[in-house]
């Protein structure tokens, strides 16, 4: 279901095909044209752009609210579920309701700003704030990595924070030399996992709330894909087209993985 | 005295930083309830408003009026009903099939689920599609709920995994010792001992397929087999301005997802390793 569709999709690459006559053989002909389709490099450049702000922001947040609700605390458990709700809303109605948030005049979040006294852009009709608007929503759907980091953190034995104690650590060396490194291959697995997620997530808000625009400053690969093969029935196009997004995407998670310097995978799972 | 008075302190202000931050990921989802229920064609507020006066609930049966969003509905909880039962069988014959392997093929198989997690869904959407087209499957619920045949997701293999791997070896070697074969053991032993396992495998099913947007928009073609979020889609078309509607169809959308979630939120937190019935 996964191997065998990547294969036929480089071969679909090679090709022309339409969905209704046979694939036509093309070569390598599809990639030099997508490789100089400016539309396909400005949805790379926007896919990237939305990858690094979302990506670092949402791990950190999530690291932070796992470390602020791992507390033995009455009532932690409802503080949870709160910062995972965002989460489990369907896409569609999350893409609707942040349209709703986002309007200029009367959205909530304009009408809040403005009561602070604030400035009150315009958020997805402006081509430079769309694409940080869009940012800006996803990063409240960090439930996923909020919810590993907490078991990551469940499976530290509280013996090592007695004898880091009894040692005389204070609470940033604890977190510096005890919880960081033993929580660092989870970091990575939510890192990488975000990355990915945040490439396709992209699809519903583009397509539902501003249509790639304006000016193309929301125009994100997955959508151009889409409209590539879907709409427009160039599959042979839209193939290389997720081929190059893949292998970027591919090139940036083993920057990561390198920066991050290889992972110890925990023993006993 | 004073050192109690002082962690007491403490303790509120941590349950006020996290009250606050508990009220930023929910404030929108209430905002979105009080917009749904201002009554259309009224000028739009001009400042915040938590409870519209009065409320129109009539925009509810609205928007199954100008939309099939009813017939939409069915669709939905059809294909519901067909993936989650499917789901759950492959995903625990998957998980307990691993969970009975010995440790070094079992480690591979626990990074291979890891990984193939990490495979973007838009690298599938172009083939699965040709696959679709040549199967026939286009246009027909058995395209939307072909992961299902897969356990749906790596993600669902590894909670059963985990959930039967935390069993006492005991109780399945004892049923074999009896001469029940692995499908008996896993039937009569093992599910009925996993069953938060099936609960919450059973939810995270339900909410990936009851949103589930983009395969329906690839794979269904007849307006008579749309589900929901095609339907909220349509809705947009309709009338983008018409708020009130709109967000009235996100809260039908959302809320069956939300409930599910609620209920089960007990058994969705990790309790640490030690605690719980089958601690090792």
């Amino acid at each position: 279901m996964v191997l065998l569709p990547t294969l036929l999709s480089f071969l679909l690459a090679l090709t022309e095909y339409d969905a209704i006559s046979p694939p036509v053989w093309r070569g390598w002909q599809n990639f030099a044209a997508v490789l100089q389709d400016q539309l396909f490099l400005i949805s790379i450049r926007n896919s990237a752009l939305f990858v690094l702000l979302t990506a670092p922001l949402r791990l950190l947040g999530a690291l932070a609210l796992a470390l602020l609700l791992n507390r033995p605390q009455p009532g932690v458990k409802i503080y949870r579920t709160a910062v995972y709700l965002p989460t489990v809303v369907p896409s569609v109605a999350y893409a609707l309701i942040w349209l709703w948030i986002f309007n200029p005049i009367y959205g909530p979040l304009n009408l809040l700003l403005g009561s602070l006294g604030l400035p009150t852009p315009a958020w997805l009709v402006n081509d430079k704030t769309a694409l940080p608007a869009l940012a800006f929503m996803a990063l409240f759907q960090l439930g996923e990595g909020f919810a590993v980091l907490l078991a990551g953190l469940q499976e530290i034995p509280q013996d090592y924070y007695r004898a880091a104690a009894l040692d005389g650590a204070n609470r940033w060396q604890m977190f510096r030399y005890l919880t960081l490194p033993l929580l660092a291959p989870w970091l990575l697995l939510v890192a990488m996992r975000d990355i990915i997620v945040s490439v396709q997530g992209t699809f519903t808000p583009a397509l539902l709330m501003t249509g790639g625009g304006p000016y193309y400053a929301t125009l994100f690969a997955p959508l151009l894909i889409y409209e590539t093969a879907f709409d427009r029935f160039r599959f042979g196009e839209g193939a290389a087209m997720m081929l190059l997004t893949f292998l970027s995407t591919g090139l940036l998670l083993l920057t990561v993985y390198k920066l991050v310097g290889g992972w110890g995978y925990a023993d006993e799972v | 005295m004073p050192k109690i008075m002082r962690q007491s302190a403490i303790v509120v202000r941590y349950h006020l930083l996290a009250l606050a931050i508990a009220l930023m990921f929910v404030v929108p989802l209430v905002w979105v309830v009080a917009a749904s229920l201002r009554q259309p064609g009224l000028p739009p507020s001009p400042s915040i408003e938590w409870l519209p006066n009065p409320p129109a609930w009539s925009n509810y049966s609205r928007i199954f009026q100008i939309a099939p969003l009813g017939h939409y509905l069915q669709n939905s909880l059809w294909v519901v009903l067909l993936a989650v039962p499917i789901t759950l069988v492959v995903a625990s014959w998957a998980g307990f099939a691993m969970a009975q392997l010995p440790p070094p093929i079992r480690r591979w198989l626990i990074l291979l689920t890891v990984l193939l997690r990490m495979v973007p869904l838009t690298a599938l959407w172009l083939t699965r599609f040709m696959l679709f087209k040549y199967l026939f499957l286009i246009d027909t619920y058995w395209a939307l709920i072909a992961p299902a045949w897969m356990g749906s997701s790596p993600f669902f293999v590894l909670l059963f995994y985990w959930s039967f791997r935390r069993m006492p070896p005991e109780f399945i070697e004892a049923a074999r010792l009896e001469g029940m074969g692995p499908l008996r053991i896993w039937a009569a032993v093992a599910m009925p001992l996993a069953r938060p396992t099936i609960m919450t495998v059973g939810v995270l099913t339900f909410v990936q397929y009851w949103s589930d947007f983009v395969n329906p928009l690839l794979y269904l073609k007849s307006e008579r087999l749309y589900t929901l979020p095609i339907g909220l889609q349509i809705l947009q078309q309709l009338d983008i301005t018409n708020w009130p509607l709109l967000m009235a169809g996100s809260v039908v959308l959302m809320a069956p997802v939300l409930l599910l979630f609620f209920l089960v939120q007990h058994a969705f937190w990790p309790e640490g390793r030690l605690s719980g019935p089958y601690g090792r």
